[in-house]
């Protein structure tokens, strides 16, 4: 008979251990077992958003190559690049994602090759702080074993990241669906995608918004993490365009976070374009989808711009050779 | 500290594992003080609110018990204004300072009281009622004071039910803490399964819900008829899964250590009533509030009109209790409606059933029942989800012309959020109605057992979501 629990050799306690060794080993197993099936299918896919991705990050060449969030990948559209300047193209613009995850891809595509061009495409607040831009890291998560050069960005998404990440299903959370999918053939049909760039057909019909930007807290590691991208395609000798494109938005005020941007892009000697409140689209919504984003008549307008924009450059003809 | 997060993992481990080799008399002293480290993780400073009121109540029951009649009646009043007075403060003082100013308006006139900028100390209706339970039940002689100030502090502060109930009463509570629990395998494994479950609502369900509640309920205009139906089920689902996750996890924590909490949910959407349905949802509430106001107000031993006005204060209070925020009144007010009518409508009810012939198909009758419960108490819930009235008569309207799709910006949302729905029901109803039958996570194989539960955790990292927000019920 023990009077205290403290010296106590309990057959309870040992019970308990071995029960619970025993629970852990099942689940690691479950764990190890489905993680690996559905890295193996999350790999296998074809078409879709998070094959997108991955052919940014593991298989593209493309000489132009377009990154951003959704207004990347729908404002920029492969026919014109590639007709008028005679490079390949790939818009690895993903919906939903910031800085960090556009960073990620230009870390694992210059570790491959060096693009030509690079265009970045930059949003009004772009530097607003926000935690959902550190929960959409999750895009980078399939990622995090096989490329070590992301993983610094991905380990942003919170302190216990990498204890998660001792887990095979956890960088698969919450795709199983749109995995499944991805490795049907319905996917290729169901949303077409041109080299990367996802047209969209509507056309916007409601009147343009006034918008009275406020001042708001930036990130100090976002501003931090762009002056990185421009100066990693500085040192890379890849042209960089850095281009805010346009909204069907009448902002009254200028914004902060493009104020930043364009003195970084300046200090390196960085092209920075601003369109967001360029009268062309601003005064004609047939351009739109929404209010931030262009439909396919839109994208071709505003590529083409672009695209005068990059031929009128004066290294242009350094970078053809 | 949130309980779906890694700090409390490694908190409660921590804990649970120095909790069992303390010796028995030096166990309050830890649970005080972690208790004390888990609620300022928080805001730290809100401490001394709590502080205050422990003080406060602790030798306001020293005081209630010695003394009788009117003196006896002074101390309980004294510990009672100190309470309410903490949260009308925190809680109540700007809401009802707009409301004031609302109406200075009206006349033309400016309100010249400032507003406070304080933010709310979390869970503070929840220990605030915890506290006031316990002045209470001395006053009646049901419990006596407790003379040992740091026993009486963590009776008031026990982590597991601090932030978000179970509001415990002293009779149930107080003595455990001088229980000597021993390392049981059968009760700490049953506590661990508790809160695996409550995890799996919280994260597989609740917050899968959130995303598509969240997306239409923060811009109603923009929704149809048909859309804002979809998302009022879906947030009973997730208030429910959210709320009773919760409270899973912290009977789970608690009972690991030996410590028994009372039950707060018992799969509320069965009920066939309204009243039945507040026997069975945030039970530790609805007691708290039947105990202490409904039956001091004088029950439905009074005249007719008067039982129906307690019946309605006592709601209306309820609704007060949840948030500083007309919905939550309105909601409150919705719910002692029902309870009204349902009264007075009993004997025609009856009637009626006869005459349709209800009452000779009784699993049909009773589905028809659990049914309209359910979309009676769907229809408030529109009013506790609202942000505001506006919005609420928004839902309200625009599920009344029903036009229009349904949004779906992602088919996978909808099919994870019907999916975990479907499993919550499959579950609940094995709970409600087969009880002994189908046993998965209580089958008498282990392997069975243990697969089960291993299946529990492969969902939640499947399916769960890890970016989401914080328990509903900690605003409160």
């Amino acid at each position: 008979m023990q009077t205290t629990p403290a010296g106590k050799t309990d057959k309870n306690f040992y019970r308990f251990f071995r029960s619970l060794m025993i629970f852990l080993l099942i689940v690691g197993l479950l764990d190890f077992g489905i993680g690996n099936c559905l890295r193996y299918f999350f790999f296998k896919q074809e078409s879709g958003l998070l094959y997108r991705s991955t052919f940014a990050m593991e298989k593209t060449t493309a000489s132009v190559l377009i990154l951003g969030s959704s207004r990347a990948n729908h404002h920029y559209t492969p026919e014109v690049f590639e007709k008028r300047l005679h490079l390949s193209f790939y818009n690895a613009g993903r919906d939903g994602n910031f800085l960090f995850y556009h960073y990620a891809v230009l870390k694992s595509v210059l570790k491959r090759y060096k693009p030509k061009i690079v265009i970045l495409d930059f949003r009004n607040a772009e530097f607003l702080k926000d935690k959902n831009k550190y929960d959409r890291l999750s895009s980078l998560l399939p990622y995090y074993r096989t490329h070590p050069e992301i993983r610094a960005i991905v380990e942003l998404k919170s302190h216990y990241e990498k204890l998660k990440l001792l887990s095979s299903i956890y960088p698969f959370n919450s795709l199983l669906f749109t995995i499944a999918v991805g490795n049907t053939e319905f996917n290729k049909k169901r949303k077409e995608d041109i080299k990367g760039y996802v047209p969209l057909n509507n056309i916007w019909n409601r009147p343009i918004q006034k918008d009275t930007i406020n001042l708001y807290p930036t990130d100090s590691l976002e501003i931090k993490i762009f002056e990185s991208f421009v100066k990693d395609c500085v040192n890379a000798n890849v042209k960089l365009y850095v281009i805010c494109s346009p909204y069907f938005i009448d902002f009254q005020n200028s914004d902060y976070s493009i104020k930043i941007g364009k003195a970084i892009a300046d200090q390196n000697n960085v092209t920075f374009l601003d369109y967001s409140r360029d009268s062309l689209f601003k005064n004609n919504p047939t351009l739109f989808s929404d209010m931030s984003h262009l439909n396919n008549e839109g994208a071709i307008k505003f590529s083409n711009i672009i695209v005068d924009k990059i031929t009128n450059d004066m290294q242009l003809s350094s970078i053809r050779r | 500290m949130l309980f779906d997060s890694f700090p409390f993992v490694f908190f409660f481990l921590t804990v649970t594992t120095i909790y069992f080799i303390t010796p028995y008399n030096k166990r309050w002293l830890l649970l005080l003080f972690s208790s004390c480290y888990f609620y300022m993780v928080f805001v730290p400073i809100y401490i001394l609110i709590l502080g205050f009121t422990i003080v406060i109540d602790y030798f306001a029951g020293i005081y209630i018990e010695r003394s009788t009649g009117a003196r006896k009646r002074l101390f309980l009043i004294f510990s009672l204004i100190a309470n309410i007075g903490v949260l009308s403060i925190f809680k109540y003082y700007n809401f009802l300072n707009e409301n004031l100013e609302y109406l200075l308006h009206g006349f033309g006139l400016k309100n010249p009281i400032p507003y406070l900028s304080i933010l709310l100390p979390i869970g503070l209706s929840f220990h605030t009622f915890q506290a006031m339970s316990y002045t209470i039940e001395i006053y009646r002689g049901n419990q006596a004071a407790e003379k040992h100030f740091g026993i009486y502090s963590l009776y008031v502060m026990f982590y597991p039910q601090l932030v978000a109930g179970p509001i415990e009463r002293p009779q149930n509570l107080l003595y455990q803490f001088r229980e000597k629990y021993k390392f049981d395998y059968d009760r700490i494994s049953l506590g661990l399964k508790m809160m695996l479950w409550g995890l799996f609502k919280k994260l597989v369900i609740a917050d899968r819900l959130a995303i598509y509640v969240n997306a239409t309920y923060n811009h109603p205009e923009y929704q149809t008829g048909l859309t804002l139906i979809i998302a009022t089920v879906f947030f009973a689902f997730q208030i429910y899964c959210d709320f009773s996750g919760y409270s899973d996890i912290a009977i789970g924590a608690a009972k690991v250590m030996g410590f028994k909490l009372m039950t707060n949910f018992n799969r509320p959407y069965f009920a066939r009533s309204i009243s039945e349905f507040w026997k069975r949802w945030h039970i530790s509430l609805s007691t708290w509030f039947k105990d202490y106001l409904y039956i001091s107000l004088g029950g439905n031993r009074v005249s007719v009109p008067r039982w129906y006005f307690n019946l309605f204060i006592v709601f209306l209070l309820s609704g007060l209790w949840h948030g500083a925020n007309w919905t939550y009144i309105i909601w409150g007010a919705v719910n002692g409606f029902y309870l009204i009518f349902a009264i007075i409508s009993r004997r025609y009810l009856k009637k009626i059933n006869k005459v349709i012939g209800l009452e000779r198909v009784p699993k049909m009758n009773q589905a028809f029942q659990i049914l309209v419960t359910f979309i009676l108490v769907c229809f408030a819930w529109i009013f506790f989800r609202a942000n505001n009235l506006n919005d609420a008569f928004t839902v309200i309207k625009k599920i009344a012309a029903f036009k229009g799709p349904l949004y779906m910006e992602n088919p996978s949302m909808l099919i994870y959020s019907s999916l975990g729905i479907s499993f919550l029901i499959l579950v609940e109803l094995k709970k409600e109605y087969y009880k002994g039958h189908f046993s998965i996570f209580n089958s008498q194989y282990k392997s069975v057992r243990y697969l089960s539960f291993a299946m529990l955790i492969i969902a939640i990292l499947v399916f769960g979501v890890f970016d989401g927000g914080q328990f509903i019920y900690f605003q409160f």
